[in-house]
């Protein structure tokens, strides 16, 4: 016999030895079918710290437990009839999946079961657990389509069960808006690295702040977000450009390549290994930024050889405060074939 | 940076029909974005111009003809600018970073704002930034300032290379407004401080620079730029000189020379020209002259070296313009 | 054992820092962070007498305005400025001590809401008189009392003054060093979530993950084991990150005052405002020696500024007390409290600005007995530390100038300063002996062997960008003869085995041992249960049933090494160019020579070697952090203003490695390189600049100005 778990309620007890009751934090509770470490990556984690919560999912596949900074270690294997009495305590059914928020106080915030299973993925429906746990505070903010998506299905979350939530791929494009400022932000498109990325942005945003804020490009790097170090070089229509002094709205039209651009798969650019082989960096914060204009240079030299002077002259743009530059001499010099 | 709305104009009529006094327009964003973002700048409406089919350097009626979106960088590389301006190619590629040339424009450049730091600081007195509040850069630290074109109320130095070489070589600067287009002197393009340094060059805020014509003089293509800087990259200049001359049977021909790092604008020095025009050279007549451009500068307590390192500064583009020009001629002309 | 250590291996988190998956502080995914931005005071001196919010508040998408009025009191105990905690005493009174003191802090759902509800917040306040100038307020100098970390402030052996009256040469100069600032590319971030109101986790950018923790826990009342500290990668440290400042407490106490995790990242101006510079110093020199040029006396008087709320006194006259052999030496530190925010470590503390002085006085002092700078170092050389009265554990320099002076071609130096020339150029060749000490701290460390054959060593401590993945990773091959490639190094998480500051060159030896020795325990383990003797790990574990096996060991200093002086010793000779017209000083070559015991990764350590090396060029010729006396604001407070040495100021650079054997200082012989490439170096630069010019710069930096 399942019931259901009531927002506001204490939240049942997994009753499992192996988890140690850590009362003064919050927890996710997932019900999913089959889980395994690594299925939900970077997305589940930087959703559990956006909870401050740690997550236990009950699966066919035991039981996982671990906070977003630490490896998912697995607490207990369940039989079927170990799983369907923990699920039942929660008013899980058999094919039912399930996510809870559980305050540190123990009590559930948060309950969101789907007799379908969980669409999008376990990330999705946390998300969309967040964005309801924000409503009552947050104002609406500049948001992409993805997260326009989970926003309209949090209202009255903890009520409804939730049908999943449409993957961000799955949205469909609007045209862009050329020249205007809507109150809710300029609707864009950039082609970054190959991939046409649309979003709404803050007319104010720059383009280094959207790869990085926005479109989890953060390979490109914020020195001074005043064109006086480097460390945001980008390539524009294959041009060696400042991100920090680029509008996003301004980028459009033009093809943008990042660091994370660079590598063919497993397969490193010339550039970046030879900055590898010769030790070119040391903290690498600049070395994306150093890498980009080292690419743009050779661009802008053709064929022709540099001399080391040229390509000190060619890279007093980017600031190295490890002191790397020697190094980085002789990476780029060593990058092109036929040089030593 | 203040919320603004932003335009992108696709024609040049259409950008001149969208300026106004609260708009601004962007191409490069090197100047602009940085100093909204330092809410030293605060347009309501921002006037996107990079579209603008005004990048071409192509040949005018009167010389080469540079777009105002030319960026600096294919200026400085274009084989006519580098042959008959050299001093031009030469100024840009001292300037700012690989990166920054990418990005900025001829435009943009020449209206490019001054980097004296209580003017970017958004809180001290600036009379530039928030007239009537006073220049806390002249009693203050003003290592990087003007020793020339100075007032009370702003010693702030003028920052482009670009414009220095421009002055040398009597660029006109052609600017499309609501009604016509008209052409300015580069010379009378920009202003002293006097007691309104706020308001900075002639150009009216419902205008836009369209191009620039470099005017095929005898001097352009014997012409030199040095700068000397705190670091022998990327840095503003503490002071540097566009020097342009011929040699015609051992004398000094029409001269041009520009200062930049150490006036409030882009400097010609018109009374070192008069002394170095239809003399032979010699070390003395450089010293001289360098005396002669530097005449009139009214150094503070630090920023006093730029008078004498601005003096060698001409001397040595002086030099290294005889050098070659003596080069060329197999070494007759001295 | 299989000779991991001491092999140029590739830097093992280079390829993630190439393709820019290295995930630094800002960039760890933290789904709803907030962002926070500080609002500064614009007075150095004075009271906050109110805080006008309400415009900035109706922007959208601002969550909140924390000022005085209304920020929450920190529950934690009372600060100790002697720790520098009163820093960290954020918007809990209306006091101002320095300008841009963070007064409130804006959070909103985006860092463009942010930035701009900061430009609206206006401050009412009453302000005071400023005192921010080291040199008009000398006379104010007090007694520095200690010196920290670095042992008592002053030091005495023999009679000064009756050894002075004998000297043949005596000379006595200041010297003065200018504020430098710390600049890592990647300014200070922090991004704070709270887990309920008793836990907090903490992504810095940060040094110190375990200081982080201690901190924030007193001044927020918690548990240490409640707040975890996480910093996987660092973009550059120097010193500025070795503690945390004001923006840490206040991320911790944005997020807790909306409910959601805040981000909190520095601006470029504030990374010259808010976290420490290497103060401005004035230094006293006297030096008395007879006829050959050996000393017979020795004082060092060190002034520097620091704030009037904590403190840091940096300690410039270290070096002085052993390098060299003189019976007569006394050496003493004072400050000046100023109206300035509080300085700090920056790379080679101490040893920076002091050997400058002291080197360039060497320097002088050959001048005057005319006597080659280098044979003068040879006569002052000291077989043991005089002050201690100890013996050094190694000090390989005579061999650091001997190798280095060959390779320069030091022998064809003629004495008479403005001699050397090249094409138009003023060419100066200048030397500097070299050291720093050789620190170790208390470290912890897990070995963990699984049952795949990868081993898995941890420690709570930080890559900076010094090479920490690596060399940690390469003395755990060794130790347990395992390819490199099967070895994985966690660090950065207060989660695991404690371990120091990355700081003070300290890192490779305090985590060095405790890795081997964790190592070491866990072979000790495992290697009886080998059925053959080369039997693989992995089949030990295997037959164990466990999933893994793993040891802990604590390191600590050896008994051993309290016998004697430990320090890294070397030499550094430089050759500058100058243009007599527009005398810019470039640097021409370096050739420095260094030997610090055992080395683990040549590679990553010329690394380190170089970078100092590029510092010391940016300190002595391009560096200064100017303040405006009036209101104690930095002027000089961005990139463009502030010139760090660009790609070509530096040209290609000569490093030579001296094997050296130090059986004493730890059990690995490791003493660290992480700061000694800045010493010295300034000095030969200057003293290069003087044999080029016959100008004697005694005030740093050595711009152009100095040389027309």
């Amino acid at each position: 016999m399942t019931h259901a778990v009531a927002v506001g309620a204490r939240a049942p007890d997994l009753a499992l030895p192996a988890l140690v009751e850590t009362a003064d934090c919050p927890r996710v509770i997932a019900f999913v079918h089959r889980w395994h470490p690594g299925a939900d990556g970077a997305a589940l984690r930087a959703e559990l710290r956006g909870l401050g919560a740690e997550l236990v999912v009950v699966s066919g596949t035991g039981v996982w437990a671990f906070g977003p900074d630490d490896h998912a270690e697995r607490v207990a294997l369940l039989s079927p009839r170990q799983l369907a009495t923990v699920g039942a305590r929660f008013g899980v059914s058999g094919r039912g999946e399930a996510v809870f928020v559980v305050d540190e106080h123990g009590l559930v915030r948060i309950a969101h079961r789907s007799d379908a299973g969980l669409a999008g993925g376990l990330a999705d429906a946390i998300a969309a657990a967040a964005q309801a746990m924000l409503a009552d505070s947050a104002p609406a903010g500049m948001l992409d389509r993805r997260e326009w998506n989970l926003a309209a299905l949090v209202s009255g979350f903890a009520f409804v069960f939730l049908t999943g939530c449409k993957p961000r791929d799955r949205a469909q494009r609007e045209a862009p808006v050329e020249a205007a400022a809507l109150p809710e932000g300029l609707a864009i498109e950039l082609d970054v690295n190959g991939k046409v990325r649309a979003l709404r942005v803050d007319p104010r945003a720059s383009l280094l702040d959207t790869l990085r804020e926005r479109l989890g490009l953060t390979g490109t790097k914020k020195g001074c977000d005043m064109g006086q170090c480097g460390a945001c070089t980008v390539l524009l229509d294959g041009e060696r450009m400042l991100s920090c002094l680029t509008l996003a709205a301004m980028a459009q039209g033009k093809k943008i390549v990042t660091i994370e651009g660079l590598a063919q798969g497993d397969e490193l650019h010339p550039m970046q290994r030879a900055f590898v082989e010769r030790d070119g960096l040391q903290c690498g914060y600049c070395t994306p930024g150093q890498i980009m204009s080292a690419v743009g240079m050779l661009a802008e030299a053709g064929d022709r050889q540099l001399t080391d002077a040229e390509v000190r002259h060619g890279m007093s743009g980017n600031l190295c405060r490890c002191g790397a530059y020697p190094n980085i001499v002789a990476a780029i010099q060593s990058s092109r074939p036929g040089r030593p | 940076m203040q919320p603004f709305t932003y335009v992108r104009a696709r024609t040049v009529d259409e950008a001149v029909a969208a300026a106004g006094s609260d708009t601004r327009f962007v191409a490069g964003g090197t100047t602009l974005v940085d100093l909204m973002r330092l809410e030293v700048m605060t347009p309501r409406t921002i006037v996107d111009i990079s579209g603008l089919p005004l990048d071409a350097i192509e040949e005018g009626p009167t010389g080469l003809r540079v777009g105002a979106l030319a960026r600096n960088s294919a200026v400085a590389r274009d084989p006519r600018v580098r042959a008959r301006y050299p001093v031009l190619a030469q100024a840009l590629e001292s300037g700012a970073s690989p990166q920054l040339r990418n990005m900025a424009t001829v435009g943009g450049n020449l209206l490019q704002r001054t980097r004296c730091s209580y003017f970017r600081d958004g809180v001290s007195a600036c009379n530039k930034r928030a007239p009537g509040t006073g220049c806390a850069a002249f009693d203050g630290y003003h290592r990087m300032h003007a020793v020339l074109g100075g007032s009370e109320h702003c010693i702030a130095a003028h920052p482009s290379d670009m414009a220095v070489a421009l002055l040398a070589l009597d660029a006109i600067v052609h600017v499309r407004g609501p009604l016509a287009t008209r052409t300015v002197p580069i010379a009378d393009l920009f202003l002293l401080p006097k007691d309104t340094p706020h308001v900075e060059h002639t150009i009216g805020a419902n205008e836009l620079i369209v191009h620039v014509d470099l005017p095929a003089t005898p001097f352009a293509a014997h012409s030199r730029y040095v700068k000397v800087r705190d670091r022998s990259e990327f840095a503003f200049a503490l002071a540097s000189a566009a020097v342009a001359f011929e040699l015609r049977s051992g004398r000094v021909g029409e001269a041009r020379i520009a200062l930049g790092g150490v006036g409030t604008r882009p400097w010609r020095a018109r009374e070192a020209e008069a002394v170095l025009a239809g003399q032979p050279p010699s070390p003395e007549l450089v010293k001289k002259a360098s005396a002669a451009a530097l005449e009139g500068a009214r150094p503070r307590k630090d920023n006093a070296f730029k008078v004498e390192l601005a003096r060698r500064t001409v001397a040595r583009a002086f030099e290294e313009l005889l050098v070659a020009q003596d080069a060329k001629d197999g070494g007759g002309a001295r | 054992m299989k000779g991991d250590i001491g092999k140029p291996f590739d830097r093992i988190d280079a390829r993630a820092k190439v393709t820019g998956t290295a995930t630094y502080t800002s960039e760890i995914g933290v789904a709803n962070a907030a962002h926070a931005v500080i609002v500064g005071s614009p007075i150095a001196r004075g009271r906050i007498l109110g805080i006008e919010t309400a415009a900035a508040q109706q922007q959208a998408g601002v969550l909140a305005v924390l000022t005085p009025a209304n920020a929450p009191q920190l529950p934690g105990a009372a600060p100790d400025p002697k720790k520098g905690e009163r820093v960290l005493n954020v918007l809990q009174d209306d006091r101002v001590w320095y300008v841009d003191q963070p007064i409130a802090v804006v959070i909103a759902d985006t860092l463009e809401r942010a930035q701009h509800a900061a430009a609206l917040v206006a401050v009412k306040h009453e302000a005071a008189p400023v005192d921010a100038a080291l040199d008009a307020s000398i006379g104010r100098a007090i007694d520095a009392g200690d010196l920290g970390p670095n042992g008592k402030a002053s030091s005495a052996r023999g009679d000064v003054a009756s050894a002075m009256a004998t000297a043949t040469h005596r000379l006595e100069q200041v010297y003065r060093t200018q504020i430098q600032a710390h600049n890592p590319i990647e300014p200070h971030a922090t991004t704070a979530v709270w887990h309920g109101d008793n836990r907090l986790t903490i992504y810095d950018a940060t040094q110190g993950i375990f200081n982080v923790r201690d901190v924030l826990a007193k001044r927020f009342g918690l548990e240490p084991k409640n707040v975890r500290v996480i910093s996987h990668y660092l973009g550059g440290g120097f010193g500025c990150k070795g503690s945390p400042w004001s923006h840490v407490v206040l991320a911790a106490m944005a997020a807790r005052a909306v409910k959601r995790p805040v981000k909190l990242v520095l601006t470029r101006p504030q990374m010259f405002a808010l976290v420490g510079y290497r103060p401005t110093t004035i230094q006293r020199i006297t030096l008395g020696a007879d006829a050959r040029g050996k000393l017979v006396a020795l004082s060092h008087d060190t002034t520097a500024e620091c704030s009037r709320f904590d403190r840091f006194v940096e300690p410039s006259g270290l070096q002085s007390r052993h390098l060299y052999s003189c019976p007569n030496v006394t050496t003493s530190h004072r400050i000046v409290e100023l109206d300035v925010g509080t300085p700090t470590f920056t790379r080679g503390p101490g040893a920076t600005s002091g050997t400058f002085a002291l080197e360039s006085a060497m320097d002088e002092l050959a001048y005057a007995a005319n006597v080659d700078p280098v044979e003068l170092r040879l006569r002052n050389h000291a077989t043991r530390d005089e002050d201690e009265d100890k013996p050094y554990s190694a000090k390989t320099i005579l061999q650091c100038y001997a190798q280095a002076a060959q390779r320069f071609g030091w022998s064809k130096r003629p004495m008479k300063p403005g001699s050397l020339r090249d094409g138009g150029k003023l060419v100066g060749w200048g030397m500097a002996s070299v050291t720093y000490p050789a620190k170790q701290r208390p470290a912890a460390a897990t070995a963990r062997m699984l049952a795949d054959g990868t081993l898995v060593v941890q420690s709570g401590t930080q890559d900076i960008g010094t090479g920490t993945y690596t060399i940690m990773s390469q003395i755990a091959a060794d130790a347990l003869d395992v390819p490199l490639e099967r070895v994985r190094f966690e660090l950065g998480d207060t989660a695991l085995p404690e371990a120091p500051l990355s700081a003070g060159s300290m890192t490779a030896a305090s985590v060095g041992v405790a890795v081997a020795g964790a190592c070491a325990k866990l072979r000790a383990e495992l290697a009886p249960q080998r059925r053959a003797p080369d039997e693989p790990w992995a089949a030990v574990v295997a037959r164990s049933g466990k999933p893994e096996i793993l040891a802990t060991y604590a390191a600590v200093d050896s008994p051993e090494r309290a016998k004697y002086s430990c320090h890294s010793f070397g030499a550094c000779f430089v050759e500058v160019r100058i243009d007599p017209l527009l005398p810019l000083v470039e640097i021409g070559r370096i050739v420095a020579a260094y030997a610090a015991g055992t080395i683990v990764n040549p590679k990553t350590t010329r690394s380190q070697y170089i970078g100092g090396l590029v510092w010391g060029i940016g300190y002595a010729l391009r560096e200064v952090s100017v303040r405006d006396p009036r209101s104690a604001r930095i002027v000089t407070r961005d990139l463009s203003d502030y010139h760090v040495p660009v790609e070509t100021d530096v040209p290609d650079l000569e490093v030579i490695q001296v094997d050296e054997v130090d059986r004493h200082v730890n059990e690995l012989g490791i003493k660290g390189v992480g700061e000694i490439g800045m010493s010295g170096v300034t000095a030969a630069i200057a003293n290069a600049v003087f044999h080029a010019t016959g100008k004697r710069i005694r005030e740093l930096p050595i711009t152009i100005d100095k040389l027309l």
